[in-house]
């Protein structure tokens, strides 16, 4: 990759000693993260590993008990709702299950942030949802609704909707989730697309490597609320910490099996007395 | 843990579920307006129109349905006895003021919440289990007065109207049994109902609509938003809707009559 390619250093998000517990379990533990302006970060993690906390937190859905979290120059953690509604406005988020509305029609749901967010007049609407629509392959599914669609498709309108206000971030919640290897990745290269051609900073939580490190520029990756590695791809793979080798490697975690056979040992011990 | 810690844990999860409950309803009432025609473009208003047909319309069959039944049975009922007295047309009178009064605004609200609370909390929940609500909330716009406020604005605006219906159908119930019974024509069973209820009797139905409506709307309303978890929640808070709302229907039913009562507005003049 060119020097010029490389993103500038301006952070997009930046997540600053983040922590969260529930019920005394701590779930997100001091957590320090910068987005950059126009890179793709991938977000890694097993389940259970605190990354759908992160994600409702960088949303505005959840509040850290400590640590703040600034986007567009907003710390979105202790801003007002009025300035939390407008950071919201320039970022779009496509969730896991699409989170279409169901009585409305593909166009219908894409036009929603515009018509109720903005002044326009109905028929630059049209023409906005037409051309992102067009955007995300789906210019001739705009009278469908989300329930006549594939997952895929459902998928792609869901993007559509994201980026209906035009903003500087996208948020992607496990993107190839439900999808088979065709689609989710159809479904990567049209996050790559979007990166080129508009120039938007992408964050995306996942935990499938094979889309992940197709299109990271960099990734990262968190295990029991702790983020233990940043980095650029290429030296995300040659990481030597074990979680990640584990991970990366797909080795199925030990510990239960181990303390199952103890248990059982130590059980045929005490019946054999 | 000791009894009053116990006692005292139990009163927060309480008191934390009427403070859940009042702020919706406020965030809601505020929100209401915005309901209406002409505002915004009407686009809320179009929501609301919809959920009208789906709470009121679709449910008239049914509580018109349940009210005759229930009507026929009251009349059959009273006559029983009535007649040992010879007193055979005193049943106009209490179908009349028994329907007014109480039975066809709690009918109508039992069949409304059996229908429509785990409708809404049905709706709703699924809303939250597919992230939609959070989506609404990530795109700047307010779950509150886009899903919720056309739903309480349908039930506030339905509710009386059927309860009108089925009241109607209720009293329509005890005249088929006097054609039936003593040949009583039409006009003259109508004569009577007319003389046997004041205008005090049907704006005390109104009222105790509008307070059952409140109720079920928002029963439907806050149980569908409290869905955590997966799709079986959805079917636990429907359920839910379904108790929390009949009981508390009931319970306002015997509130507000005990009331009317005590403050004298019962006698009929």
């Amino acid at each position: 990759m060119s020097p010029s390619a490389l993103p500038s250093r301006e952070a997009m998000i930046s997540i600053r000693g983040v922590s969260m517990s529930y019920g005394g379990r701590c779930v997100l533990d001091r957590v320090d993260l910068d987005v950059q302006r126009g890179e793709i970060l991938v977000l890694l993690g097993g389940s259970g590993s605190g990354k759908t906390t992160l994600l409702k937190n960088v949303l505005g859905l959840a509040t850290p008990e400590t640590g703040s979290i600034t986007m567009h120059g907003v710390d979105i953690t202790s801003c007002s709702r009025s300035e939390l509604g407008a950071v919201r406005r320039r970022v779009g988020v496509a969730f896991q299950a699409a989170a279409l509305f169901n009585s409305l029609t593909v166009e219908e749901n894409v036009a929603l942030p515009l018509r109720e967010l903005t002044a326009l007049a109905d028929s630059t609407i049209k023409l906005m949802v037409r051309l992102k629509l067009l955007a995300v392959g789906l210019s001739d599914a705009g009278s469908l609704y989300p329930p006549e669609l594939s997952g895929g498709m459902r998928k792609r309108a869901a993007v559509a909707r994201a980026m209906a206000l035009d903003p500087e971030i996208l948020i992607f919640d496990e993107p190839s989730a439900g999808l088979d290897p065709i689609v989710s990745a159809e479904l990567d290269e049209l996050i790559l697309f979007l990166k080129r051609s508009f120039g938007i900073t992408i964050l995306v939580v996942t935990h499938e490597l094979e889309s992940a490190f197709h299109i990271a520029d960099r990734v990262a990756m968190l295990y029991k609320g702790r983020l233990i590695a940043v980095d650029r791809k290429e030296q995300f793979a040659r990481n030597t910490h074990p979680r990640i080798r584990q991970f990366l490697d797909r080795q199925a975690d030990d510990s239960p099996r181990l303390a199952a056979e103890e248990f059982i040992s130590t059980y045929l011990k005490g019946s054999a007395t | 843990m000791t009894l009053l810690e116990k006692t005292g844990q139990a009163a927060i999860v309480k008191a934390e579920d009427v403070g859940a409950l009042t702020m919706q309803f406020w965030s809601v009432f505020r929100k209401l307006p915005q309901a209406l025609p002409g505002v915004g473009g009407g686009r809320r208003w179009r929501s609301a129109v919809r959920q009208m047909l789906d709470i009121g319309a679709s449910a008239l069959p049914m509580s018109g349905m349940m009210s005759l039944c229930t009507g026929f049975i009251l009349a059959l009922q009273s006559a029983s006895e009535l007649r040992r007295y010879g007193a055979l047309e005193f049943v106009v009178a209490l179908v009349a003021i028994g329907f007014t009064r109480e039975l066809g605004p709690l009918i109508t609200a039992l069949s409304v919440s059996g229908r429509s609370a785990s409708a809404i909390s049905a709706e709703i929940g699924t809303m939250v289990v597919t992230e939609e609500i959070d989506a609404l909330r990530v795109m700047g716009l307010d779950p509150v007065d886009f899903t919720l406020a056309p739903k309480y604005l349908a039930a506030l605006i339905t509710i009386p109207c059927l309860t009108v219906l089925s009241t109607l159908c209720g009293v329509f119930a005890g005249y088929l049994f006097l054609a039936f019974s003593l040949d009583m024509s039409l006009a003259t069973y109508f004569h009577a109902v007319a003389e046997a209820i004041l205008l005090r009797d049907v704006v005390f139905m109104l009222i105790k609509s509008l307070v059952f409506a409140t109720i079920i709307v928002h029963v439907g309303c806050l149980e569908g938003m409290r869905v955590r978890g997966g799709p079986e929640a959805v079917g636990h808070a429907a359920t839910a809707a379904v108790v929390k709302s009949t009981f508390l229907v009931i319970l306002a039913d015997l509130a507000a009559t005990a009331f009317f009562y005590f403050m004298g507005w019962s006698a009929t003049a």
